[in-house]
């Protein structure tokens, strides 16, 4: 009797598994299909047999025939490169959530934990104070972040051991240092031109993003994804806990370490082009696992293609809602809390 | 004989009091010519400078007193200087003591001096932009003035001697600080202190002991500075007509000779704007004009005060319809506002060649037909809700209708700047600004 229950549960967890699996794989195709009905979507009215020609030109150059210039670069040089800004910024962000999660065994952190958003949002309003360019900005940005983490790595090792705690605790401290410098930043700015761009870009935002941004987002992000991927069913060991990794033959400590690096490398590159986007590190990984469950073999790429996702709807709503811009923190904000809440009274399951 | 007496006395009276005159005439540093009903006043004046009684004479003096508005220069000739408010000085040849007694009619000294005299009132009672009453002991002799847009009005009427701490704008550049110091030798004093909107330093206003405060409607800190007990007036100038109210308001405050420059201000305001509707009422179509701030796509609401300058210029805003203060769009609504004239806020990096480099921009108009311009900026920029502002609307009714203005934005600028602010430019350099 015992046995056949067990085989029937065996069963049924195979089954439960294999539909996870199937889940978690075909939302891989969610992004792809939104990323062809954002490009629908804009205030510049375009008929979608125009917009299926001009991207058909990027391959075939007479399909652009018949197609005003306004259409064409608003297709291929606004749409294109926001939309795949959008999905990717969106999967970074979630996908290191999610990292970051099981790595710190805390279902209520994201990749800022370590400081590496307050450290870009500083190196941004620096170069802004300093009246950079954009490629300026997004350079001061993605390497504030870097060093922002680096600080707070190093400072936990002063410790001779490095327990999460001591690094949570850093990066928590350097994250304040840096949200202290960056208000410190907008006190001397000027209020007539410099402190609104700061503000502006604290709120984050895709408005400016052309095909300048997109290649360098688009390398680390894909190669970060592949990494994550790659080390998804380690990921499940290392939230099991340091001694049991170890005792399963892997080294966590450098693991982690690997997961740390790729993931701020992702965070940073994301916030250095689209600002500071809350929320999504910290929602959707909660949401694929309610999907999917707690198996980083299926979390990782359900919270990479939900990220994605959510992230194209926003951006979806902020670029079309109004004639003006509503910055993403907001709309990811006010969408994001409420669904945060419901997602941690309903699910029953074990983070 | 006692005929002979009486008649010897009268002559020796005579020639005494002739010999007293030409004496007063000799020892009385400059004449003044002025109607009878001026001269107690003008009197009071003199005697309060100088402990002595003027000399005035009726023809052919050295200063001219009037209350006659036939002497006003005739046109734009700049306004003369006024001791009351409808009475003013003219200087008949160079004089250094007569123009040094000027100085001191217009000073706060000269108008306690009246207001002793009682031909000044001891105070005034404006009704503020906030709708306040507000009731300001007369002279004001100590203003701060937190709120920017205010320093440069105090400085437009003609009152910035009595100013002792202020808030300015776009002075963080070497160039907008060199040209501050260049009208105002003391703008390093008066910009040294903790003073704008948000933030105030109680300690030190105290002790600056200003008896007047000119703010802005929407500063932070009222009710901290209520408790000091000095008289506040609040500004809120973003349209013609509620500019128009705050310089006079300011001017109002400072006393006479700072009421008329604004006055004569609004006249002139009004007489530039009725001038460009002139020249372009015959066109239906209004120009559609993108205003940016300092990135590409931040553009003005209806609401900001430069929506109005591109009406009063002739054109219409395409981001009228946007509310509250700057926007960001994306440039898909620009493709469909598809403006004809891009113009950049003074205070920006961002220049035209910004949009002519971009590929993306290529689609708007105003970028195929090269009409994107950089509004210049001289003292404050030339978009905010300060005197200024009217040179930008001639330089953008310029832009806009090229050819079809008398005006010129140059020589207006050396005008404006040598009657409101005392102030001379380099016309050269102007030339090059307004060109730009």
């Amino acid at each position: 009797m015992r046995l056949i229950t067990s085989r029937a549960w065996r069963r049924d967890a195979a089954a439960v598994s294999s539909f996870r699996r199937q889940l978690a794989y075909s939302s891989l195709l969610l992004p792809i299909v939104l990323i062809l009905l954002s490009l629908l979507l804009g205030l510049y009215n375009i008929q979608p047999q125009t917009i299926v020609k001009a991207l058909l030109s990027l391959i075939f150059p007479q399909a652009a025939e018949g197609i005003s210039a306004t259409e064409l670069t608003l297709i291929l040089r606004i749409r294109l490169p926001r939309v795949l800004a959008a999905a990717l910024i969106g999967a970074a962000l979630a996908g290191t959530g999610a990292a970051f999660q099981g790595i710190f065994k805390n279902p209520l952190v994201d990749s800022n934990l370590l400081g590496v958003t307050s450290g870009a949002g500083f190196g941004a309003a620096l170069a802004l104070l300093l009246g950079g360019t954009a490629l300026m900005v997004q350079g001061f940005a993605f390497g504030f972040g870097l060093l922002a983490v680096m600080l707070a790595y190093m400072g936990s090792r002063l410790y001779s051991s490095a327990p999460l705690i001591v690094l949570t605790l850093m990066g928590i401290l350097i994250g304040s240092f840096f949200t202290s410098l960056t208000a410190l930043t907008k006190y001397v700015a000027d209020p007539l031109n410099t402190l609104p761009a700061i503000t502006f870009w604290l709120l984050g935002g895709l408005t400016g993003v052309t095909w300048n941004s997109v290649p360098l987002l688009a390398a680390i992000t894909l190669s970060g994804s592949l990494f994550l991927w790659a080390v998804r069913w380690r990921l499940n060991i290392l939230s099991l806990g340091d001694a049991e990794a170890t005792a399963l033959g892997m080294n966590p400590t450098r693991l982690k370490l690997l997961i740390i690096l790729c993931a701020t490398l992702m965070t940073a590159a994301a916030v250095a082009v689209g600002g500071v986007i809350g929320w999504i590190g910290l929602v959707i990984p909660h949401a694929a696992r309610l999907l999917v469950g707690t198996d980083h073999k299926q979390l990782m790429p359900m919270s990479l293609a939900l990220g994605a996702s959510f992230l194209l709807v926003i951006d979806n709503i902020s670029r079309t809602l109004l004639p003006a811009e509503v910055p993403l923190g907001i709309l990811t904000g006010l969408v994001g809390v409420p669904i945060l809440i419901a997602l941690l009274r309903r699910s029953q399951t074990v983070w | 004989m006692r005929r002979l007496v009486y008649l010897s006395l009268i002559v020796l009276l005579i020639a005494a009091s002739v010999n007293l005159q030409s004496q007063a005439a000799q020892s009385a540093p400059f004449s003044i010519q002025a109607p009878v009903e001026l001269q107690p006043a003008l009197s009071a004046l003199y005697k309060a400078r100088y402990n002595a009684e003027p000399f005035f004479v009726e023809r052919d003096g050295d200063l001219i007193a009037t209350d006659d508005p036939a002497f006003l220069p005739s046109g734009m000739g700049g306004v003369p200087p006024h001791f009351l408010p409808e009475a003013f000085f003219l200087l008949a040849r160079p004089n250094a003591e007569a123009e040094a007694f000027v100085a001191y009619a217009v000073s706060a000294d000269g108008q306690a001096a009246l207001i002793e005299g009682g031909f000044l009132p001891k105070s005034v009672t404006v009704t503020d932009q906030a709708g306040n009453t507000i009731e300001v002991v007369q002279p004001v002799r100590r203003v701060i003035t937190p709120y920017s847009i205010a320093t440069y009005l105090v400085y437009g009427v003609g009152g910035s001697s009595r100013l002792v701490a202020g808030g300015y704008l776009g002075t963080r550049d070497p160039v907008g600080a060199a040209r501050m110091t260049a009208l105002d030798p003391r703008f390093p004093t008066l910009s040294g202190y903790t003073l704008n909107q948000r933030e105030i330093n109680i300690e030190q206003v105290a002790q600056l002991a200003p008896d007047l405060i000119i703010t802005s409607a929407r500063t932070a800190w009222l009710d901290t500075v209520r408790e000091l007990n000095i008289p506040f007036v609040l500004l809120q100038g973003e349209s013609p007509e509620l500019l128009k109210q705050s310089v006079l308001l300011v001017g109002q405050l400072l006393g006479p000779n700072t009421a008329a420059r604004a006055k004569a201000w609004i006249g002139y305001y009004d007489a530039i704007l009725a001038q460009v509707v002139a020249r372009t009422q015959d066109i239906t179509e209004r120009p559609k004009v993108l205003f940016v701030g300092e990135s590409p796509l931040r553009v003005i609401s209806g609401e900001m005060y430069q929506t109005d300058i591109i009406a009063a210029a002739g054109g219409q805003s395409v981001s009228a319809a946007l509310k509250g203060y700057w926007n960001d769009v994306n440039l898909e609504q620009v493709a469909l506002w598809n403006p004809e004239v891009i113009v950049i806020a003074p205070y920006g990096k961002i220049t035209p060649q910004t949009f002519a480099e971009s590929p993306e921009w290529a689609i708007i108009k105003a970028v195929q037909d090269g009409k994107v311009y950089k509004m210049p900026t001289w003292i404050a920029p030339w978009d905010t809700p300060v005197m200024d502002s009217v040179l930008g609307v001639i330089w953008l009714a310029q832009k806009l209708f090229p050819g079809r203005l008398t005006l010129d934005c140059a020589q207006e600028a050396m005008f404006f700047f040598k009657v409101f602010y005392d102030h001379d430019l380099p016309a050269d350099e102007i030339a090059a600004v307004c060109g730009s």
